[in-house]
């Protein structure tokens, strides 16, 4: 339904009505802002190019066709923009925020759990830091954007099994360099 | 079925995508091989844990830079729009008013299409045509000129006649014509063809040579119906320079009488 919604809103969009953009942007802006923070590790770098994206989805807003749904076009879009920005980002250190998560992760727990969860998580966070971009890519579409692998293969432009496999491999990635992280 | 086989229902199983019956063929995979089995617990262990990796929240500043942006590309847009509807608008009313005037317009655009025609045609070729006209006409004169002046050496009189009734055509007589014909008045034999050439020469009488020429034949006449006629177009033409050839011509003797009354009367009404 909601998809379905986002649809006829994008159709509204491209038919001249823009402001309805905004209700597009309060829908998804955050889980964009999280898929990309997870492709770049930076706060600033990912809320400017949430602002691209949408940018880019009024400006080329005839290309949405509606034949599949708002959300496979906003993250192929999304991709796009990382990849006309991806050569610039590598370049930056992307440790920057480990310490941030840390802090916020914090609240809430005795000291012994707090200690050992602490670690525990900063240690999947550094792995998942650590994956291949391709792999990171495919995990955070589906755990944190909870799309399932039918979606995914659909941005990726892939096949399901292909994303399936993907998935796997990244998971099998992701053991090792936690594994072998140093808590 | 070997281990890398699984792999597919693995991810599929982490991400609980799996249907019964692959479900059923993973878990009897798993009952035998205590590998996969040990691999996919970390994996599920690992992927719980995802869960609980937080993503900060973006500023607040983001919704106001959206908003702001969205602005400037309504605007941006609105502009674009602005200059194309224009033309589009001017163009439209073109239209319309093509259609509504659409018998008007096309007579207005035949009339304008002979106008650029004349035009390019006259402004082109004005100046020629009154050249080739003037040739023609010139051509033409001279032409008749050249027949008049054949036809006064016609040993016919009828022709000769012909040829001096040509001179009324004439409208800018020239030296050549004017002697032709003085010298026809003066010398054709026949009384008709010269009564032709005086009535001819009397219309070219704004020539001051005819005039004179006129003066001069009055002696050289000796038919009296020549001599009558003559002194009629002096009376006409008001010439006083011919009292002293019509005295002249009263000195012969065989001067018909009613000539004689007719030249005295002549010569007391110009004096």
């Amino acid at each position: 339904m909601n998809s379905l919604a986002d649809n006829t809103i994008m159709l509204k969009v491209k038919a001249g009505d823009l402001d309805k953009m905004a209700l597009l942007f309060e829908r998804y802006h955050r889980p964009l802002y999280g898929f990309l923070f997870h492709m770049t590790y930076q706060r600033e770098t990912s809320e400017d190019l949430v602002q691209q994206v949408f940018y880019k989805m009024l400006k080329y807003r005839e290309t949405f066709t509606a034949t599949g749904e708002f959300v496979h076009w906003m993250y192929s879009i999304a991709r796009n923009t990382l990849k006309d920005q991806g050569k610039s980002l590598k370049q930056r250190v992307k440790h920057e925020n480990t310490d941030d998560l840390a802090e916020r992760l914090s609240g809430g727990l005795t000291p012994e759990e707090h200690l050992e969860k602490k670690q525990a998580k900063l240690g999947l966070y550094k792995a998942m830091e650590k994956l291949s971009d391709s792999h990171r890519e495919v995990l955070t579409l589906c755990k944190f954007q909870e799309l399932k692998y039918q979606e995914i293969a659909q941005i990726l432009d892939i096949s399901e099994i292909a994303v399936k496999t993907r998935a796997h491999r990244a998971m099998q990635e992701l053991k090792s360099i936690y594994e072998n992280t140093e808590r | 079925m070997k281990c890398e086989q699984y792999e597919e229902l693995f991810a599929g199983w982490l991400n609980n995508e799996l249907k019964p019956a692959e479900k059923e063929m993973l878990e009897q995979h798993l009952t035998g091989c205590p590998a996969c089995r040990a691999e996919l617990a970390s994996m599920q262990q690992l992927w719980a844990m995802m869960d609980e990796v937080e993503v900060p929240e973006p500023s607040a500043n983001m919704k106001t830079d959206f908003s702001a942006m969205l602005n400037d590309f309504k605007t941006a847009e609105a502009n674009k729009k602005g200059t194309t509807t224009g033309i589009k608008e001017q163009l439209s009313w073109l239209w319309d008013w093509k259609q509504k005037w659409s018998l008007a317009f096309n007579l207005a655009l035949i009339a304008i299409s002979f106008g650029c025609g004349y035009l390019v045609f006259n402004l082109a070729g004005n100046s020629k045509q009154d050249q080739q006209m003037a040739a023609l006409t010139s051509q033409v004169h001279e032409l008749k000129q050249t027949m008049m002046l054949a036809l006064l050496e016609n040993p016919s009189a009828s022709e000769r006649m012909r040829g001096v009734s040509y001179t009324g055509e004439i409208k800018h007589a020239d030296k050549e014509v004017i002697d032709a014909l003085l010298s026809t008045l003066n010398n054709d034999p026949n009384v008709n063809v010269r009564l032709s050439t005086l009535e001819a020469l009397t219309h070219l009488a704004s020539h001051p040579e005819v005039r004179a020429g006129l003066v001069q034949s009055i002696t050289l006449q000796d038919s009296p119906l020549m001599q009558s006629a003559i002194a009629d177009v002096m009376l006409k033409l008001q010439e006083r320079r011919s009292v002293k050839s019509f005295r002249e011509l009263l000195k012969q003797k065989n001067l018909d009488h009613g000539v004689r009354d007719k030249i005295k009367e002549t010569i007391t009404q110009l004096i």
